[in-house]
């Protein structure tokens, strides 16, 4: 095939060549339309070679028609020819050109030639005719005025211009028009004129077989050339004489392209605005977008349809994994266009400022404590429960042998309970509700003191030795006479019949209400509590063996809530609504007072060593005062989410609880320290729960076993609970 | 690991198997191994009924699979595993409960009788059947603990402990089923909450809210110790009840050293007295010189203590969840054995098993009562779920009966038949 194909090839070049010589001469003869008709039975290849040539070698093509036979003509015949034809073209040419020749009548009101116009600009006229009268410039006197109404009347005020030749107004014509559009669109301006022609490449980057020229190369491209060597040793021979110097290389060291910014100096504006943000990076597709993802990523019933619900921004994945068998079953991704688009906005929105964020790890902020587990013991767990009131336990108090506890409610009664088992062993009916129960802390006695209504109970609970049964007797029977002294209206009575069966032995009548009774360490004297506004008589100490009352202080400083003996010295504290005073019993003065920073003192304990107080608020706080240290508090504990009913020390170990009426009891560990550089170690320990809130109170009264660390805690459910 | 060398030995000679190594599925449970030694013993003796074994490995019962049990226990799998059966322990099956009017502080059993104390001031005397022989009145508040003295031939004595601070100690003839209050034990100042009875009858120990520890006589006399004179003459109320109730005694001894009051106490053997306190120590003490000879200290108070002569180990029952073994011997003290959890309240009662020296009994304020094996530490192999209330006090006597009584009024018994088989062990 190769070589059949080959053959043709030859024949038709030989045939071609024949051909190409001919229609050089015969191109003149022939007509396109027959040159085209003459040409089919050429290969396309010589056509695409050679049209180039016929046409650029045309120069018209009006020309009759010859015959191809007559091509066939000796060469000599063929010049003569051509020679008559260009004669002949030449002489027609020359006819049409004096024939249409109007040059002068044309532009026949222009009479000045090509001057510039501006020269007559201060002239009514421009130029003159044949006779040397002027020719007058039209009238141009339009105003403004003039002109808009022209323009918003004459509809071809648009295509008016004015002919700077003449000073006249030449409506365009609709063929000016649109030459000025083709003109102005940078097209031709005639019409006809085909720009985009098709060009015949002589040349093209194919290599063909035969060369243009078949001309064998030149000698001289095999020898050096004399006149370059010639140039070539007299530019030798000047660069030795140093005539001529070497091209000066450029000096690229600072490298063609520098840093323009180098040595910007850093506080400079530039400097401050530069920086580099990285765009945020596009999370790598994992298994799920894959177009066969595992069978783990592909979402069940539920999570379609859990899916299908959630708000969009609440997705996991902005689409469903969706399995199929192959690539060519992958439909196009439908959420292209959004995901660019929120790609994009993810560019544009990244923050463009950079913020200094101090990187403090949380855990360093936390001052160092103590783990609670090394301060063990304290109370953990819920013990016991003493069941048994009916109505809300307001107060709680443990015996200084920590066998027995008593507590008094609501309903009216005290009970006195078996710690260890939780046995109500007594139960005392006092007929009023109970407000406050304090034991007596000297273990010689063993008699409590009861607040209800305006009467403090002295009872005596035959729940000790024989010895201290009998001592206590002694103390209440042994001065019989009642001294009333300084105005203040006490009666003590001695009870008789049922209410000693009752173990009830004295009543201390008071004038008013009392919400609270204490003892003092020593166990003879009592303090009681009546707030009152508008009375100085809000606290009243009894001596039990004089059976003496007085009243410590004979001005009111605010509603008294709590008061407490010291438990060493001779010192009295008295919590009013926001502050603590301490006075001194023997001087009769004031020592001390305590800014409480609270709204409303609802408690108040102090440490066994005397040298510390805390207090609860009702507005959920509680707060450490050290009285060497200062009258401000030393810390403030807000633990509490409800306002804090009780305080209470712990006589032994480091302990200090609060109860809330959020129902909880916190247990804080609190080590006082001898030293007096080194202040109290505060460190909250365990949350105790298990009271349930009835009617928005929760715990009512917090105490500590005298030995053991334990804590009980009476609430508003009428239960009283023991942890440890 | 799918199959274990296992050789099964017994010291119970009716279920002896031959001595050569089985391999054994590793996974195998205890009632897969249980079909194994009963096939076994089947083949060997035709008359073989089907009996449920319990399996220990290196003294610790199986109770998860074979595999992952040794796992836990560090066992190597690559040798022999001596695999040791008994016939399973059978759970103890409540047989009476007896109504008290009150709560049961107390209970101590022989093997005819019960005695229980109560919060209703009086001490009752039940027949192990259940049936109610006698009410003993006297005390003066509720009774802490009782405890059965010498006996000899139908006369028994009996202490009652109590909270108005004395111990009467009582006669009681069971044929009459007449009750004479004896003597009025006098001199502790506190709440008297434990007394013991020493083995051979004589002596008794009595512990009190006081902190004191005392030592009386325990034999019936038809004298009176002298009394001191002040308590005569301030309380002629009181004085004029007691002395209806019997002859005032005084202590022979008294030992103080513990700092908070005594909770429980017991005779570890004729001459040593074993107390524990509120005050976080069990003590020892020489009941002869009256000095203190160990001290074991603990963390939280201690409610209760037992001993088992058996294995020579102080059980305590303490205000946590914990049981803890002691032993009592070590002279560094504060040395926990053991420490058996499975209860979510105060530990009120423990006793040992007196025939068995690996089972113990608690009862806790979680109201349960379970059943130890210290051979298997995790967990209990009993729960006894009877009361509905606070369980205070246990007894377990030496035919097997075991007796729970607590705040909900009643007085279990539970027929413990594991005990028998067990003996020859």
């Amino acid at each position: 095939m190769k070589k059949i194909g080959l053959k043709r090839a030859k024949e038709e070049e030989d045939e071609q060549k024949k051909q190409s010589v001919c229609e050089q001469v015969l191109t003149f003869n022939m007509s396109p339309a027959e040159e085209e008709e003459g040409d089919e039975d050429v290969s396309d290849s010589e056509e695409s070679v050679y049209s180039g040539l016929e046409e650029s070698g045309s120069d018209s093509e009006d020309e009759p028609s010859a015959n191809q036979q007559e091509g066939r003509v000796l060469n000599e015949e063929v010049e003569q020819l051509e020679e008559r034809v260009l004669n002949e073209e030449e002489a027609e040419q020359r006819e049409d050109e004096y024939e249409k020749d109007s040059s002068d009548e044309e532009d026949i009101r222009n009479t000045v030639g090509n001057v510039p116009m501006d020269w007559y600009k201060d002239f009514p006229h421009i130029g003159y005719d044949l006779e040397g009268r002027r020719i007058y410039k039209p009238i141009r006197n339009k105003d403004e005025l003039d002109q808009f109404l022209d323009k918003m009347e004459n509809p071809e005020f648009w295509r008016t211009v004015c002919d700077q030749q003449t000073g006249s107004d030449v409506v365009l014509s609709e063929d000016q028009l649109e030459l000025i559009k083709r003109l102005q669109r940078g097209q031709f301006g005639d019409v006809s004129f085909n720009e985009y022609q098709p060009s015949v490449e002589f040349f093209s980057r194919e290599v063909m077989i035969h060369p243009v020229t078949n001309r064998p190369s030149d000698k001289r491209s095999f020898i050096p050339s004399l006149t370059e060597k010639d140039k070539v040793s007299k530019m030798v021979h000047a660069i030795k004489m140093g005539w001529i110097k070497p091209r000066r290389v450029e000096d690229d060291s600072r490298g063609r392209y520098y840093d323009l910014w180098t040595n910007e100096d850093s506080s400079s504006i530039l400097n401050k605005h530069r920086m580099h943000l990285p765009a945020p990076k596009l999370r790598l597709p994992g298994h799920e977008e894959s177009y066969n993802p595992p069978p783990e990523y592909l979402l069940t019933e539920e999570e379609r349809a859990l899916w299908e619900q959630q708000d969009p921004s609440d997705r996991k994945l902005p689409f469903v994994p969706t399995k199929f068998s192959s690539l060519r079953h992958v439909p196009a991704f439908s959420r292209f266009i959004h995901e660019r688009f929120e790609r994009c906005l993810d560019l544009y929105l990244c923050p463009r400022q950079r913020k200094l964020r101090v990187n403090v790890n949380p855990e360093d902020l936390i001052p160092k404590l103590p783990k609670p587990r090394d301060l063990l013991p304290f109370p953990t767990t819920q013990s016991l429960v003493y069941r048994g009131h009916s109505g809300l336990v307001r107060s709680i108090s443990v015996s200084p042998s920590g066998q027995w506890l008593a507590s008094g409610s609501d309903d009216g009664s005290v009970r006195f309970w078996e710690v260890c088992s939780a046995r109500c062993v007594r139960t005392v009916q006092t007929g009023g509700a109970v407000k406050s129960v304090a034991w007596n802390p000297n273990p010689a006695f063993c008699l409590l003191a009861v607040a209800l209504d305006s009467v403090v109970l002295i009872l005596a609970p035959s729940l000790a030795d024989g010895h201290v049964t009998s001592s206590s007797e002694r103390l209440l029977k042994s001065q019989q006479e009642a001294e009333p002294s300084e105005g203040v209206s006490c009666n003590w009575v001695e009870t008789k019949g049922e209410e000693l069966n009752q173990w009830i032995r004295l009543k201390i009548g008071h004038p008013k209400v009392v919400h609270q009774v204490t003892w003092h360490s020593k166990g003879d004297y009592l303090a009681s509590v009546m707030p009152d506004h508008s009375s100085h008589l809000q606290v009243l100490i009894h001596q039990l063996s004089r059976r003496r009352s007085q009243n410590p202080f004979s001005r009111n400083k605010g509603l008294v809530q709590n008061v407490s003996f010291h438990p060493l010295r001779p010192y009295f504290f008295v919590a009013t609504q926001r502050s603590v005073r301490v006075y001194n019993l023997l001087k009769q003065q004031l020592t001390k007072k305590l800014q409480a920073n609270a709204k409303w003192v609802s408690s108040m304990a102090v440490h066994p060593t005397g040298d510390h107080v805390i207090c609860g608020s009702y507005d959920c706080r509680l707060s450490w005062f050290d009285l060497d240290l200062s009258t401000k508090p030393y810390r403030m504990l807000r633990h509490h989410k409800k306002a804090v009913r009780g305080v209470a020390y712990h006589r032994g170990y480091p302990l200090f609880a609060s109860a809330s009426d959020d129902g909880s009891v916190i247990v804080c560990h609190g080590t006082v320290y001898s030293d007096l550089l080194q202040n109290p170690l505060i460190v909250p320990v365990k949350v105790l729960r298990g009271h349930v809130i009835t009617q928005d109170l929760g715990v009512l009264d917090v105490t500590f076993h005298p030995s053991q660390p334990w804590l009980f805690s009476s609430g508003a459910d009428g239960t009283v609970r023991l942890y440890t | 690991m799918s199959q274990l060398q296992a050789r099964f030995f017994t010291e119970d000679k009716r279920y002896v198997v031959d001595n050569v190594p089985f391999s054994i599925p590793a996974a195998s449970q205890v009632q897969d191994l249980s079909n194994v030694i009963n096939k076994l013993l089947e083949a060997k003796n035709a008359s073989h009924s089907n009996l449920e074994f319990d399996f220990l490995v290196r003294g610790q019962f199986l109770r998860t699979s074979l595999s992952t049990h040794m796992e836990t226990e560090n066992i190597s799998t690559e040798e022999v595993v001596e695999i040791e059966y008994v016939e399973r322990i059978t759970a103890p099956e409540p047989e009476e409960c007896m109504m008290h009017d009150d709560w049961i502080s107390s209970v101590h059993a022989n093997d005819e009788w019960i005695l229980t104390g109560s919060y209703d001031k009086t001490a009752r005397i039940w027949s192990v059947e259940g049936k109610a022989v006698m009410t003993v009145a006297g005390h003066a508040d509720a009774v802490k603990d009782v405890s059965w003295g010498k006996r000899d031939g139908l006369s028994s004595v009996l202490l009652t402990a109590s909270l108005d601070q004395t111990v009467l100690l009582w006669e009681w003839n069971s044929e009459k089923n007449k009750v004479k209050a004896r003597h009025c034990c006098r001199g502790h100042t506190g709440s008297v909450d434990t007394v013991s009875v020493d083995p051979t009858g004589t002596k008794f120990c009595s512990g009190s809210w006081d902190k004191m520890l005392k030592i009386w006589s325990a034999v019936p006399t038809d004298e009176a110790d002298e009394e001191e004179e002040e308590e005569a003459a301030d309380r002629p109320r009181k004085k004029q009840k007691t002395q209806q109730l019997g002859l005032t005694r005084t202590p022979l001894m008294t030992f103080s050293g513990h700092n908070e009051a005594v909770s429980s106490v017991l005779w570890s053997d004729n001459e040593e007295v074993c107390s524990a306190s509120w005050d976080h120590t069990i003590r020892l003490w020489d009941a002869e010189t009256g000095s203190m000879k160990s001290t074991l200290t603990g963390s939280k108070v201690f409610n209760c203590i037992s001993y088992s002569p058996l294995c020579r180990r102080l059980a305590s029952g303490s205000s946590d969840r914990h049981v803890r073994l002691w032993d009592p011997r070590t002279k560094d003290g504060s040395l926990v054995l053991l420490s058996l959890t499975s209860h979510t309240g105060w530990v009120t009662a423990v006793k040992w098993a007196p025939s068995h020296e690996h089972q113990l009994v608690s009862g806790s304020l979680d109201h349960l009562v379970k059943l130890w094996d210290t051979r298997s530490c995790k967990a209990p192999l009993y729960d006894l779920a009877a009361h509905e209330d606070k369980v205070f006090c246990l007894d377990w006597t030496e035919t097997g009966l075991m007796l729970s009584g607590g705040a909900d009024n009643k007085l279990y018994t539970y027929k413990y038949s594991a005990c028998q088989t067990d003996e020859g062990a």
